[in-house]
């Protein structure tokens, strides 16, 4: 009965090879930012839920826009992990009153 | 809309639940001249209406939805602004916004909704701002029409597109905000330079001067323009080329297109949404008023159904009374929910030309048009 065991075995050494350690997801956030922040807010990336390769797509358009990225593969297992399109949508922001009350007549 | 105390009630749950959501997710954000808007990016903005402001024909600028592609250009002095009108042009001009308000004046009722509207209903998901149902609102815009300023500058009779460029300009090598319209929609009447909307000049929509392509998707509507180029061939920048187009054949969800069988957007489908009650809104039992808007671009809403039991039974809503092409309907029924529990409200439009809402929006690439018939369930709860 070691057949299981080494199915077992190697389905986790596969995962292994596709799940990136913290390190370099902690890499991919630091970059990510990096790379984003000169033209839009996070907001923008963070809403989004999209598969490994519509991220990738929008690393090519990014790229293609002039975009810097230090560790191109670091930010694509950072949006993959935490925008991938198997996380629930992210809750709705609002913004603040920015209407300022009636003035009162004098 | 009758305003009965338990409907108050509810309202007030509901926004005490907004409000609640809104402290768990802003981080202190605040636009100045804007009610709190559901905000999908901060920098640049692009703001979606929550549906409970949608109760009045024309939507307050206030409450008016943002869309914006690149960072919003440093306010303009209305005195130094200059319009300039050049390309397939007898009589190259720079006009001042004094030139402009010279020529005659027209007011223009007009539903603008972005192209994206409802990208977040699209499965699988696509990239974008995932709008919901508010990247949408109605004005009263005004200003000359774009035809006039085109006769005043002796456009060629051969060019077929106007090229319009806004003041707005992209950051490192992100391309500039540049759309062709053709030129019969340009020297349609209701095609306008807006001055102003509801009366106002707000600088996030793009004043002192917008375009306004009634009936078109709203990234025809350019923002801050600063040119208008008469010219023989479409632009073939960005905006144009490959983004705001669409797929000319259906395509299965989640597979691409080919880029020779995407066209320009131009027209908008026919549409309705409901406003009231809200998504998962628990009510009280008793008489209810389900309400919202209905559009269909150049079209004027002839009909809107609503179904209260999944789209078994559907009955004509109430609509009101200005019946105008490019112009949006808000339409209601009274309904009183025979026992408790969770019911799914649907609404269903028909425009002036037959066209029908359908059950299924196609899917596309970039998650434009979406134009499925509404949905939103409520839970009619106990007698206490």
């Amino acid at each position: 009965m070691r057949k299981p065991i080494l199915l077992g075995a190697a389905a986790l050494a596969g995962f292994a090879a596709f799940a990136a350690d913290q390190a370099t997801l902690d890499r991919g956030k630091k970059d990510a930012d990096l790379a984003c922040l000169p033209c839009h807010s996070l907001r923008l990336v963070q809403s989004q839920r999209l598969s490994r390769s519509a991220w990738n797509k929008e690393l090519d358009k990014m790229t293609g826009w002039g975009c810097k990225m230090t560790d191109r593969e670091a930010i694509l297992e950072y949006l993959v992990a935490n925008y991938g399109d198997d996380k629930p949508p992210s809750p709705p922001a609002m913004s603040k009153n920015g209407v300022p009350p009636p003035q009162r007549k004098q | 809309m009758p305003y009965t105390r338990r409907r108050l009630f509810a309202t007030l749950a509901s926004a005490a639940a907004a409000s609640q959501m809104a402290r768990g997710a802003d981080d202190g954000i605040t636009i100045p001249g804007k009610r709190p808007m559901i905000v999908h990016n901060d920098r640049p903005e692009d703001l979606e209406t929550p549906v409970r402001y949608f109760d009045t024909w024309l939507t307050p600028v206030e409450a008016f939805f943002v869309r914006q592609h690149l960072p919003r250009p440093s306010k303009i002095d209305p005195e130094a602004y200059r319009l300039n009108v050049n390309g397939m042009v007898a009589k190259p001009l720079e006009l001042t916004l004094a030139d402009l308000k010279k020529l005659p004046q027209f007011t223009v009722p007009a539903t603008i909704e972005c192209t994206g509207n409802g990208r977040a209903f699209h499965t699988p998901k696509v990239p974008g701002i995932q709008w919901m149902r508010g990247a949408i609102g109605n004005a009263e815009w005004r200003g000359p029409r774009v035809g006039d300023i085109l006769k005043m500058a002796g456009a060629n009779s051969s060019a077929a597109f106007i090229e319009v460029d806004g003041a707005d300009t992209g950051v490192a090598s992100t391309p500039d905000f540049v759309r062709s319209l053709p030129m019969n929609k340009a020297m349609h009447p209701a095609t306008i330079l807006a001055l102003s909307m509801n009366g106002q000049t707000p600088d996030i929509h793009g004043f002192p001067a917008r375009l306004i392509v009634p009936g078109w998707d709203g990234t025809s509507s350019v923002k801050w323009v600063i040119r208008i180029s008469a010219t023989a061939q479409a632009g073939t920048g960005f905006f144009m080329n490959p983004g705001y187009r669409y797929p000319k054949y259906a395509l299965p969800p989640g597979t691409p297109a080919k880029p020779a069988e995407l066209e320009v957007i131009e027209g908008m489908p026919v549409k309705s949404c409901i406003a009231a009650p809200e998504e998962q809104e628990k009510i009280a039992p008793g008489p209810l008023t389900v309400s919202g808007f209905a559009w269909a671009g150049e079209n004027a809403i002839e009909r809107v159904e609503v179904s209260t039991d999944g789209g078994s039974r559907w009955r004509d809503a109430q609509l009101s009374p200005q019946k105008l092409p490019f112009a949006w309907r808000l339409w209601s029924l009274e309904w009183r929910p025979a026992d408790p529990g969770y019911y799914t409200l649907m609404s269903r439009a028909t425009d002036t030309a037959g066209r029908v809402q359908p059950i299924v929006s196609p899917w596309n690439p970039s998650g434009y048009l979406w134009n499925a018939i509404d949905r939103v369930g409520i839970i009619v709860e106990k007698t206490a």
